[in-house]
């Protein structure tokens, strides 16, 4: 592709960036949050919301307010709003935007498959799904027995079809089993993702590229801290890290020896990047690993607002928004559960 | 009329309410519309004021509302405006508003579910008698029968388990757009041990909740074994599908298909409950409308009241509201009125202020539409000159300068004063359209902007372009041809002859009124208009120009900054007047005093003024009067030396003044302070600074927090501004000239092109009168068009420019914020 996207960026993509700008625009601010957790009931919320970007998205609702109904409206209308875009969207802008909506559809398989593991009702858990990765064929993964009757039967028409070539087995789909499904799937789709914005070059590469290392990495330690002290064996873990990222080759090999939190840290302190963040981890506030990568995250997409020409604004409102219906989603549960002392440590945006 | 020159004096007023009276008091300023509310409570958020309960019960009321409304809608019928004044209810009504719409509400429901659910039974029949009735039969008994008498043989040979195998069926019906994956997915899912056919149906059915016709694909799967038929089941499942049971013999079917139509046909007529629905939406009609218009009455009382702030003691509520000082009266009345009942008195009294009031300008039908010009510029600081009542002259009247035209301007003044005289039928105020209703607003403007370029239209003597002679023309032709002896050979060599005023009895006198029609013969007419189209220019520009720095006068006095007299608008008088005024003698003198006797010898006003910069003289041009050019250097030299003054004038009086505040500040302050707090009644009685001392004090407080050099930047800039803006703005105003010329010579050519050449087409009378109703037409139609429509516009358009830039940058600042006050009078609408 050729180089100097200011050129022609705008004649395909220049309506949708507007757009998506404009909507970052009605990010809350820091301002919103401390006037949200004053509140003290969820309808003091919902007023407060009233007066922000979010309107009276709450009006239908019928009363008592609970959080999930706060939950699922925010969950529509940021799904409207992707729906939109993706209409909108022209080649090679709507393979992007598949490619985000993929990392939602391996988690709603995976809750499907679980769920259909535990017994439980196809519309129970249909409603945990996140409505981003929603797909036709959804409904239809618990007649799935192995791995391999999943892909030949359900999967080969959507875009998960081609992450699925690592993982294709005959083993039978226990708990274990799903879990490494999982985390092969979005190993592979990581790699792919990263191999088209790679490909894709010029500034959606510069920007996007240093996000997926991130969560490359994040992935990687995610996996490695949550393997100890399960059966996983230390080679099957390397197997489950995603090939790319700044902690690849030799951080990988690293961590795949490592046997508890410390070791951990000390493969982190070899990194500039995650030796600060590591250092974080429990100090002032008690926060963990996983605050501490979330608020690394809105960082890094804060700063892709900062460059035109790139599809990474697309990315980075939606992880941006997501993380706002965290933080809404918590200060809500804080205030129906009348747990104030925590209500602070949400991750401001802006 | 004069309460136009500058906007209303508007005092700052603070209202004890008490707790019990609040809401009636409040609720009758809103349909006063006297007081705009200042917010007291800024700093608490919108969840944690006082009234936010009851703010959320008329919301919720809302809400309800707006149910019943898409219902209403939704049944086909219209709501009526509510009839007359509808006041506020009592907050106790609210309750009862609150049921009954509940109520009505509750029974809509029903009687929808009702309807719907009977409505998704039909539905669901239909779709089971078209599955059954689609004549998959035919097809599948085929394959039936086929697979039977193919696998037969196979099957029995080895003689195994399958004996009993035989072929199920499942038929139900999809979404169109599902089935090609549901069929793709069976396939995959059952490795072919199913036969699946899709049919689309026919005609589509209604949709039961959206009521929208919607088609379904139909399908039968005949499958053999049970597990595949479990696997089936859960994918129709998960494809949302309706499944309906299938019967094997045909005859069984049949059967069951005329079961289902007879039990539709017994659905049918019970299906709407009409008579019932119908009395619940009369009801909802008669209710609706006076609802919405309270409880959005009520809601905004509320949310005023919200803005008030709790007085210690609780008793009553305190709000501030800025007020004109006319209507205090009014509203102290207002509020005795509607606080006797409680027993106490809700009080108003004026406060002492230090932010600036809103502007408040009344107008009333005539002069919204000029004010409305003077406004989209800006609105006007308080209490300043406002440039509307004269705007109301010369807006139409620059307009008409290059407008003018008696037929067009009278074709506009026509329009709008049909529109004058129809404003007060309903049918022309109820009209939607916003073009419309643009051209509606502005009816007084065009009225005047069409009587003024009648005027005009007569000055340039322009009829449709033609001349009109009204009066005997000025020049003879006979006597010039008697004097000179054109002989008939001449004549027919010589296409053009001139006129020559010096030959008696050729030029008996100027026209009466406006421009010889003589002229539009002229070959020379363009010429000539030109010339006396940019002097007139000129001296309607710098006629302007001086009349808005004189206006800034009335600025300075008022605002008691006497120095600015001086220092200002003086040096920028002389300024104007010593250079363009001087341009504008200039040009009347030569009307005046040089006839066309000297002609040969006349002096050309342009060389005399490049001269006159230049300090030089050119020996060919003659001048115009004895010791010209010594009065001309002395203008020059004056207009130059009042830049300095007019640059450092202002700031060094302002630093003078400001440098023995500064030493004596520290005692003078709390005096100063002191003396405030005791003034405080007399202050209140005064207002703000409608007295020059107050606003001396004021002008104090300001200087205190003004930097020298900011001074020096602000005045620096304007000094440039100006000086340059008077070489610039006079340029400007050759809009004037440019528009007039292009208006006058467009209408030229649409005659000449098309009225003319119909006119000239033949001479028997007969054709010519067929032939010119469509060339009459097109010239109609054109001239609404192109000269009325769009010439219209851009010469409205630089008038506009020639406001707000030109003339209004000469003394209006515009960096007011109009009083908008509390009113209920939208929602009575």
């Amino acid at each position: 592709m050729l180089e100097g996207a200011e050129l022609y960026f705008n004649v395909d993509h220049g309506y949708l960036e507007g757009l998506v700008r404009g909507c970052k625009a009605s990010l809350l601010t820091q301002q919103d949050y401390i006037n949200l957790v004053q509140c003290e009931t969820l309808e003091d919320l919902k007023i407060h919301l009233q007066t922000t970007d979010y309107g009276n998205f709450l009006a239908n609702q019928t009363n008592p307010l609970t959080v999930s109904k706060i939950d699922t409206e925010m969950r529509k209308r940021l799904c409207g709003e992707f729906e939109y875009f993706r209409n909108h969207s022209l080649e090679p802008l709507s393979t992007f935007l598949t490619y985000m909506t993929c990392s939602y559809m391996i988690d709603n398989v995976i809750l499907l498959m679980n769920g259909a593991l535990q017994k439980k009702s196809v519309k129970e858990i249909l409603g945990k799904c996140h409505p981003l990765g929603r797909f036709t064929e959804m409904e239809a993964v618990n007649i799935a027995e192995t791995p391999s009757d999943l892909f030949n039967a359900i999967l080969i028409e959507t875009p998960l079809a081609p992450f699925f070539q690592d993982c294709m087995s005959e083993n039978a789909l226990d708990e274990l089993n799903i879990e490494l499904l999982r985390n092969k799937l979005y190993k592979s789709y990581l790699e792919a993702f990263y191999k088209f914005c790679k490909n894709h070059g010029d500034v959606t590469a510069d920007v996007m590229c240093p996000i997926l290392e991130f969560e490359a990495d994040r992935r990687a330690f995610i996996i490695t801290l949550n393997s100890f002290g399960t059966e996983l064996s230390k080679e099957d873990r390397e197997t489950l890290y995603p090939t790319f990222g700044k902690l690849y080759p030799e951080g990988l090999r690293l961590l795949a020896q490592a046997e508890d939190f410390d070791q951990m840290k000390n493969v982190a302190d070899h990194y500039g990047v995650y030796k600060p963040l590591f250092e974080a981890v429990g100090g002032s506030g008690g926060k963990t690993l996983e605050d501490v990568f979330y608020e690394r995250e809105v960082q890094m997409n804060v700063l892709a607002f900062n460059r035109q020409f790139h599809y990474g604004v697309f990315y980075a409102y939606v992880k941006l928004k997501e993380q706002e219906m965290r933080n809404i989603v918590w200060i809500a549960e804080c205030i129906s559960q009348r747990h104030r002392t925590k209500i602070n440590s949400y991750i401001p945006i802006l | 009329m004069g309460s136009m020159f500058r906007s209303e004096e508007v005092a700052l007023v603070q209202l004890f309410l008490p707790t019990a009276a609040a809401y009636t008091c409040v609720s009758r300023l809103g349909e006063l519309g006297l007081v705009e509310f200042r917010d007291l409570n800024a700093s608490v958020s919108a969840f944690q004021r006082r009234f936010v309960v009851d703010v959320r019960r008329c919301e919720e009321l809302e809400k309800t509302f707006t149910f019943l409304q898409e219902e209403v809608r939704r049944a086909g019928l219209v709501l009526l405006p509510p009839e007359g004044r509808l006041p506020a209810p009592p907050p106790r009504d609210l309750l009862r508003i609150q049921e009954e719409t509940e109520r009505l509400a509750q029974e809509l429901r029903d009687v929808r579910g009702n309807q719907q659910a009977l409505r998704a039974q039909l539905h669901q029949l239909q779709l089971h008698a078209a599955v059954l009735g689609q004549g998959h039969g035919p097809q599948l008994a085929a394959a039936h029968t086929d697979a039977t008498s193919e696998r037969m043989p196979l099957l029995q040979a080895p003689g195994g388990p399958h004996q009993d195998l035989r072929v199920n069926f499942v038929a139900g019906a999809v979404e169109p757009h599902k089935a090609p994956a549901l069929e793709r997915l069976l396939w995959r899912a059952c490795r072919g041990f199913l036969i699946a056919s899709f049919r689309e149906l026919e005609q589509p059915l209604e949709h039961p909740v959206t009521g929208e016709p919607a088609t379904w694909m139909t399908f039968l799967i005949s499958y053999w074994g049970e597990q595949i038929g479990q696997k089936i089941r859960k994918i129709t499942d998960c494809f949302h599908c309706h499944v309906f049971p299938f019967l094997e013999q045909e005859e069984a079917r049949r059967g069951a298909l005329r079961q289902l139509q007879q039990q539709s046909q017994e659905l049918h007529p019970t299906c709407p409950p009409k008579r019932f629905l119908s009395q619940v939406l009369g009801r909802v009609l008669q209710l609706l409308p006076p609802g919405q218009v309270q409880v959005h009455k009520m809601k905004a009382v509320y949310l005023a009241l919200n803005q008030c702030s709790v007085s210690t003691t609780h008793k009553c509520l305190i709000a501030e509201a800025w007020c004109s000082v006319r209507d205090l009266p009014a509203l102290q009345e207002a509020l005795r009125d509607s606080s006797t009942e409680e027993g106490v008195s809700a009080v108003a009294h004026r406060i002492p202020c230090r932010d600036m009031p809103p502007t408040l300008i009344r107008t009333n039908r005539f002069t919204a539409s000029f004010q409305g010009i003077v406004d989209a510029y800006g609105v006007g600081r308080y209490q300043e000159v406002n440039p509307a009542p004269y705007t109301i002259i010369t807006f139409p009247f620059l307009f008409a300068v290059m407008f003018g035209d008696v037929g067009h301007g009278l074709l506009m003044f026509l329009f709008a004063l049909a529109m004058v005289l129809a404003e007060n039928r309903p049918a022309v105020k109820a009209a939607q359209n916003e073009i419309w209703q643009t051209f509606f607003r502005g009816r007084y403007l065009l009225l005047l902007m069409g009587l003024f370029s009648i005027y005009t239209g007569f000055i340039y003597n322009e009829c449709f372009s033609r001349a009109t002679s009204i009066f005997p023309s000025g020049w003879s032709v006979a006597a010039m041809a008697n004097q000179s002896g054109w002989s008939d050979a001449f004549l027919a060599q010589h296409a053009t002859l001139t006129l020559d005023p010096n030959v008696t009895g050729v030029f008996l006198g100027p026209y009466p009124f406006g421009i010889d029609p003589v002229w539009s013969l002229a070959a020379n007419h363009l010429s000539f208009l030109n010339s006396f189209k940019m002097k007139m220019s000129v001296i309607l520009g710098v006629v302007h120009m001086a009349f808005g720095v004189v206006l800034g006068v009335f600025n300075h006095v008022h605002f008691g900054q006497k120095h600015r007299l001086l220092l200002e608008t003086l040096p920028e008088l002389t300024f104007l007047l010593g250079l363009f005024g001087y341009l504008v003698f200039l040009v009347i003198y030569k009307w005046l005093c040089v006839s066309a006797a000297s002609a040969a010898s006349a002096p050309s006003i342009l060389i005399h003024f490049i001269n006159m910069f230049l300090f030089s003289h050119s020996p060919t041009n003659r001048p115009l009067y004895p010791r010209q050019e010594v009065v001309q250097a002395t203008l020059v030299v004056l207009a130059l030396a009042m830049v300095p003054v007019l640059l450092l004038g202002t700031p060094l009086h302002l630093l003078r003044r400001h440098r023995p505040h500064l030493r004596r500040r520290p005692a003078g302050r709390q005096e100063e302070d002191k003396a405030g707090l005791l003034d405080l009644p007399d202050a209140s009685v005064n207002g703000w600074s409608s007295d020059e001392e107050k606003a001396g004090g004021l002008d104090d407080e300001e200087e205190a927090e003004l930097v020298p050099s900011e001074v020096l930047m602000h005045q620096a800039i304007h000094t440039i501004e100006f000086c340059l803006g008077c070489v610039s703005n006079t340029a400007s105003y050759l809009r004037l000239w440019a528009l007039s010329l292009a208006h006058a010579q467009l209408s030229e050519v649409l005659w000449a092109m098309v009225m003319s050449i119909g006119l000239g087409l033949s001479r028997e009378v007969g054709v010519a009168a067929v032939v010119l109703v469509p060339i009459f037409a097109a010239f109609a139609v054109m001239t609404v068009v192109i000269l009325l429509v769009m010439e219209g516009l851009s010469a409205f358009l630089h008038a506009l420019r020639l406001h707000w830039v030109e003339f209004q940058n000469k003394f209006y600042s515009g960096t007011g914020y109009r009083l908008s006050p509390f009113t209920f009078a939208a929602t009575d609408d």
